[in-house]
């Protein structure tokens, strides 16, 4: 293998790794709440910037994940609470609501932390390159940690979903939503914090993102076309569907990058229409 | 929804005073260059060419209950072709716009294919990403694009030997005459056959397929000629802006759109036109005041959205509909009727 095909393999694994985390929390809230929530790619971009901030007065690269992803929490659930309640069951209107959110939420990142592109420093355990063994290729740690990060989050998401209570009630919601409410559950609960979930993982991921590639405002509808992308190849509302579909676009992503640097986001367009054409509703999506 | 057919006409104006408003109304428009500033008459332009955009959007949401976010690319991709194939290769007037207009209605066909497959907001969801698939490229084929910058020089064409580039008044007229044909073509396509058959399909798709129509091909057809008119309107912008970048095909182009959609009233065609004007004229105002355009343009959004996802065409008709059943008097119940959903039975 050529240097650059290994590194295009690498580099679309890592892609593949943070769209996982993003798409994750996406398709969660969707197969529950049938919500595409627009804000997702914001809430990435605003975690982004906050754990920015926060490395910058506490040093920790830890403190601004957790930052990020619970700011961007608190956020998901006011938007939850005081918004989409508002139209709930009219899928369409929520939708344009989350819309109009990313929007809101775009302009008023541009006007507290500025236009200019910016990166969180990457922190110093985790700094340095790592000669892996085999092709004695020269890495960066910071991107094998991301690997190894988000694997955890698929076992951790896994594990969430399939032993404890919530995630058994959730999983029961997501199949049939009508019977879990009529047993007595209380899913506006459950709706706020599959939807807090959500927004922490999009603000990890906006932390993570913020390390390993830049963060300028426009990377919001950036991501969030990549992470769209993502849940329509795998299917709406299957985590190892956005296994799949994370890997499919972050490796196409970056081989084209490496290629054809001027189609690299316009070449997604096969992958998407070659899958829908077979599947419309994804490859492990179920008809809704 | 599915009110629109059965609601009675509540003016049951006579014919005639109808047409007359009608008439004087084109009249009025195309006395526009005469009468009014210069400043007015290109705003006119601007609401007129967005406007076909917008009425694409409207047309979809109307007839097929669908919310499209690609409606830009088919209105950029027109401009973008009309500009590569004037500034790079000299190709003659008549041509670029054809061939412009040409390709847009041949993505729309390739991408109508996906699109037609989904309802819902997984149409919504899969145009975005379709649009922004396409901003993309306008963005980063820097070599035929020229990126972000975009291209610029484009010359508006010499028409009937009049240089529609030097006239702006003449401009309006022969955009004025495309937009009103635009129009007449969409109302047209409302009442056909073709039109009843969409409907049909948005209020109730399964019993339209256990009726024998091709529902999928309607939704097809209808995307197609949807893209259509979005497409000419991107031939007058490009003409008369004279540059085109990838801001024209960008997602914040098509929220604008959506905007200027909810804002007149989603499901008509009148709506569309009004909506433009008011975020257009709102963009004019608000540029000169605030560089936080984005920020006022989300929230407006969110609260018409939230507040009156009718528009200021639906508030207007039920105004309208107010005063106009004010003297009939006959003891129908007609305001209000379309709420009453026992209105068909009392008749």
């Amino acid at each position: 293998m050529s240097l650059l095909v290994t590194m295009s393999l690498l580099n679309g694994l890592t892609l593949a790794a943070l769209l996982f985390i993003t798409a994750s929390g996406l398709t969660l809230s969707f197969s529950l709440m049938r919500v595409v929530n627009l804000t997702h790619g914001a809430l990435y971009m605003a975690g982004g910037f906050i754990g920015m901030s926060v490395i910058k007065v506490t040093g920790s690269w830890l403190m601004a994940l957790l930052a990020g992803g619970g700011v961007m929490a608190v956020l998901a659930l006011l938007e939850e609470k005081f918004l989409l309640r508002w139209a709930r069951g009219n899928d369409l209107i929520e939708t344009l609501i989350s819309l109009s959110v990313a929007i809101i939420i775009g302009d008023l990142v541009l006007v507290i932390w500025g236009g200019y592109p910016r990166t969180i420093e990457i922190p110093e355990i985790l700094s340095g390159v790592w000669t892996i063994p085999v092709v004695g290729l020269i890495y960066p740690v910071f991107r094998i940690f991301m690997l190894g990060l988000a694997i955890l989050i698929i076992i951790a998401l896994w594990l969430f979903l399939k032993k404890t209570n919530l995630g058994i009630t959730i999983r029961a919601g997501v199949d049939n939503f009508e019977m879990v409410s009529a047993l007595g559950i209380n899913v506006r609960r459950l709706f706020t914090i599959v939807f807090c979930l959500s927004g922490f993982l999009a603000g990890v991921a906006g932390v993570v993102g913020g390390t390993f590639m830049m963060l300028v405002v426009g990377e919001d509808w950036r991501i969030l076309t990549l992470t769209l992308i993502v849940i329509i190849i795998g299917g709406l509302g299957s985590l190892g569907g956005t296994v799949v579909g994370a890997l499919i676009t972050g490796l196409i992503y970056s081989f084209a990058t490496a290629y054809i640097p001027e189609f690299s986001l316009f070449i997604l367009f096969l992958p998407v229409a070659v899958i829908l054409s077979i599947r419309p509703h994804g490859l492990f999506g179920t008809k809704a | 929804m599915g009110s629109l057919a059965r609601r009675p006409d509540p003016m049951r104006l006579p014919r005639i005073p109808k047409s007359v408003l009608l008439l004087s109304c084109l009249a009025l428009s195309a006395a526009v260059p005469w009468i009014a500033s210069d400043y007015f008459v290109m705003m006119c332009i601007r609401v007129m060419y967005f406007g076909m955009m917008t009425l694409s959007l409207c047309f979809l949401a109307g007839e097929l209950g669908v919310v499209s976010l690609m409606q830009a690319s088919f209105f950029g991709i027109s401009g973008y072709f009309i500009a590569i194939l004037q500034t790079r290769y000299q190709i003659p007037f008549p041509i670029p716009p054809l061939v412009g207009i040409g390709v847009a209605v041949l993505f729309a066909a390739l991408a109508g294919l996906l699109v037609i497959r989904v309802r819902g907001i997984y149409f919504l969801m899969l145009t975005l990403v379709l649009g922004q698939l396409v901003w993309a490229l306008a963005s980063q084929w820097a070599s035929v694009t020229r990126g972000d910058s975009g291209i610029t020089d484009i010359f508006a064409p010499v028409v009937f030997g009049i240089s529609t580039e030097q006239s702006k008044g003449a401009f309006y007229l022969f955009q004025l005459v495309v937009f009103c044909g635009v129009i007449t073509f969409l109302a047209a396509l409302k009442r056909s056959p073709f039109g009843l058959m969409l409907r049909g399909v948005r209020d109730s798709e399964t019993r339209m397929a256990m009726l024998g129509y091709p529902v999928s091909l309607l939704h097809y057809i209808a995307f197609i000629f949807a893209a259509f008119v979005a497409s000419i309107g991107g031939v007058f912008f490009a003409y008369f802006t004279g540059l085109i970048n990838p801001h024209s095909v960008s997602l914040t182009t098509n929220v604008e759109t959506l905007l200027s959609a909810i804002l007149g009233g989603i499901q008509t065609l009148f709506g569309a036109v009004l909506g433009t004007a008011i975020l257009k004229t709102l963009d004019l105002v608000l540029s000169g005041i605030t560089q936080r355009y984005l920020l006022i343009m989300g929230i407006l959004f969110l609260i018409v959205i939230m507040f009156a996802p009718m528009g200021a065409a639906g508030a207007l008709k039920r105004l309208w509909d107010s005063i106009a059943s004010r003297p009939s008097g006959d003891g129908t119940p007609a305001k209000g009727a379309t709420e009453d959903s026992f209105y068909e039975d009392t008749q």
